[in-house]
């Protein structure tokens, strides 16, 4: 294991910003840690750096524990949100900072500096201080800073914040890149779902300073245990139902239960449907999944590369989300009645409030 | 029209008001000839105030530069009660006059006073004079350095501790470089205040000729014993200091903040 998190706490006063966190990484992994903001991702990035105090539990990185060591001893490289590149330095003297405290010979100092630049793609930039690079060259010089002794574990406090989309999302690919190619551990803070799903091998969901669930992009984006997931992580309808038997009860409707849902048996649960699993079809026949029922479509809005479409089925409203050519196709309009099919939906326990579900 | 008029206004006051003692002093100093200045300048009365005015500036600015970034970093970094208070005091020798100063340091260390039995004699000796000379110095560093110091976010410094440098090599390495503007200004400005100081070091040093007589003084007393050549030599010497203080400023005055790269 190469980052372990045993019961972690830190409060200031009375206000508890990260409760009780446990937590284990695997070496190599990039682990992505998503919530709000002011959830507590940010202060569990600073306590395992050793730049905040803990006040209970233990931090192991590699087998060593590193609790209550200084951030000079820890072996961890950090990423700033934004880049706290000092800005009276070179990018190259940014890089070979950390070299230097270690009294690196020059040579080899050099011979670092140049592969770490080559490898942030910036071999002729070296010479150039912060203020005469963009945000994104800042924030490469900054990663390779982070690098540059080979730390046991890189964090990244949302490193692409300051960002544009564009430039954002080719700086994500770099990272990955850089990351898989090195190996090393990292965690990576964000509030931008697209970035935790498009770098992550796992994601953990915190909010409230609790850390709700951990999981792969996918099982939690399709099977999230908690409500929070379940909405934090793109759009979800949920609507109170009930499970008896192998059949799932939403309202007058019943569906068969999805498989491993036993155990929610006679609990109330919640039933997940993402607006992209949803059918719309003007005769039942044409559905493909299991028949929802008859609803009436109340807006039509343009989302990008799909269609969204407001339906009202009984007293729920629902969102779901159509290719523009199937929507031209229909030809549906506001107050025209269509068919819902599901083809896919999820049950969790019904958890509002606090605590994994 | 009215633009002008104001600009010429205030050019004209700013001029007389500030350039014409200098030209004064350069007119009424070609006068005498170059011999006699210098000859009025290497008396050995002339270059021991010179040399005490000196010798007292430079030990002030070592101890305000040392004494000012240490309280101007406790005043930004750290929290304690009485700190308002505390802030507010380090301007007091802006409003205080130095006569009283100087008057202050001969009431408590004088024969007579509160603290005579100081083991340092500070009434009437150079070691009173450089304290006072530290006194009304005292907030030029500080002033300047705490905004800046207060400007420059955490996490700077915690990105060199997370790559392994110590808290001491973090200032002399990150905050030093960042801070020495202002350190800078700071001591030019510590520099330039204490060369002129006049009234508390006259009242704590007594003016003792050749002791304790500093070129302020020197240029006071020698206008009083009718040595014009005297005084306007020195005076054209401190003038003179006084420009280069001020370019030295001009040159190191905080810039403006620099243009960054989208």
């Amino acid at each position: 294991m190469s980052i372990n998190l045993t019961n972690i706490h830190k409060g200031y006063g009375a206000q508890v910003v990260v409760d009780d966190v446990s937590l284990e990484i695997e070496s190599g992994e990039l682990f992505v840690l998503l919530g709000p903001s002011g959830s507590g991702k940010s202060t569990i990035l600073r306590l395992i750096a050793g730049l905040t105090p803990l006040d209970q539990g233990g931090i192991a990185l590699h087998g060593r524990d590193v609790s209550l060591l200084p951030p000079q001893q820890r072996g961890v490289g950090f990423v700033f949100q934004n880049y706290s590149l000092f800005q009276h330095m070179t990018a190259e003297q940014n890089i070979a900072f950390g070299l230097e405290v270690k009294r690196v010979p020059r040579s080899e100092r050099q011979a670092r500096v140049t592969e770490l630049l080559q490898l942030i793609e910036m071999e002729t930039m070296g010479k150039r201080y912060p203020h005469q690079l963009s945000g994104g060259q800042q924030q490469r010089v900054a990663v390779a800073r982070a690098l540059a002794q080979r730390p046991e574990v890189l964090l990244l406090d949302e490193p692409f914040g300051a960002l544009d989309v564009k430039i954002r999302a080719q700086l994500r690919q770099n990272l990955r890149a850089i990351q898989t190619q090195l190996g090393v551990t990292t965690i990576l803070v964000t509030h931008d779902q697209e970035e935790a799903f498009e770098l992550a091998d796992r994601i953990g969901v915190i909010d409230g300073g609790k850390l709700l669930e951990v999981g792969t992009p996918d099982q939690l984006y399709r099977a999230p245990k908690h409500r929070f997931t379940a909405t934090f992580l793109g759009n979800a309808n949920l609507f109170p139902a009930h499970r008896n038997g192998s059949k799932v009860y939403l309202g007058d409707q019943h569906l068969p239960a999805p498989p491993d849902t036993d155990h929610l048996t006679g609990q109330p649960v919640e039933m997940m449907l993402r607006p992209e699993s949803i059918e719309i079809a003007l005769n039942p026949t044409d559905l493909k999944g299991s028949v929802l029922g008859q609803a009436t479509v109340t807006q039509l809005a343009f989302a990008g590369a799909l269609e969204r479409v407001t339906v009202q089925l009984e007293d729920r409203v629902l969102q779901v989300l159509i290719h523009p050519a199937q929507s031209r196709q229909l030809g549906i309009r506001p107050g025209d009645r269509i068919w819902l099919g599901v083809q896919e939906y999820h049950l969790l326990a019904t958890n509002h409030h606090s605590g994994a579900g | 029209m009215r633009k002008f008029v104001l600009i010429g206004l205030v050019l004209s006051y700013a001029g007389v008001l500030l350039l014409a003692p200098m030209l004064a002093l350069v007119i009424n100093l070609l006068e005498y000839g170059l011999d006699t200045i210098w000859a009025a300048i290497t008396t050995p009365e002339a270059l021991l105030a010179l040399r005490l005015s000196l010798i007292l500036a430079l030990c002030s600015v070592m101890i305000n530069t040392v004494m000012g970034v240490l309280i101007a970093w406790v005043l930004v970094r750290h929290q304690f009660w009485g700190k308002r208070f505390f802030n507010a005091v380090v301007d007091l020798p802006f409003v205080v006059s130095p006569v009283i100063v100087g008057y202050v340091l001969i009431v408590l260390f004088g024969r007579q006073g509160w603290l005579s039995g100081f083991p340092v004699q500070l009434a009437f000796s150079t070691a009173g004079m450089l304290l006072v000379t530290v006194f009304v110095s005292l907030p030029f560093v500080i002033r300047e350095v705490m905004p800046v110091l207060a400007a420059i976010t955490p996490e700077q410094e915690e990105a060199a501790f997370t790559l392994g440098a110590s808290h001491t090599l973090t200032f002399r390495r990150i905050l030093l470089p960042i801070l020495w503007p202002s350190i800078l200004y700071g001591i030019v400005l510590t520099l330039a205040r204490s060369l002129g100081e006049f009234g508390a070091a006259a009242v704590a040093g007594g003016g003792v000729q050749g002791v304790t007589e500093t070129a302020t003084i020197y240029v006071y007393r020698a206008l009083q014993d009718r040595n014009d050549v005297g005084a306007y030599s020195i005076a054209v010497i401190l003038g003179l200091m006084a420009v280069g203080i001020l370019i030295l400023m001009n040159w190191l005055r905080p810039q403006e903040g620099k243009k960054h790269v989208d």
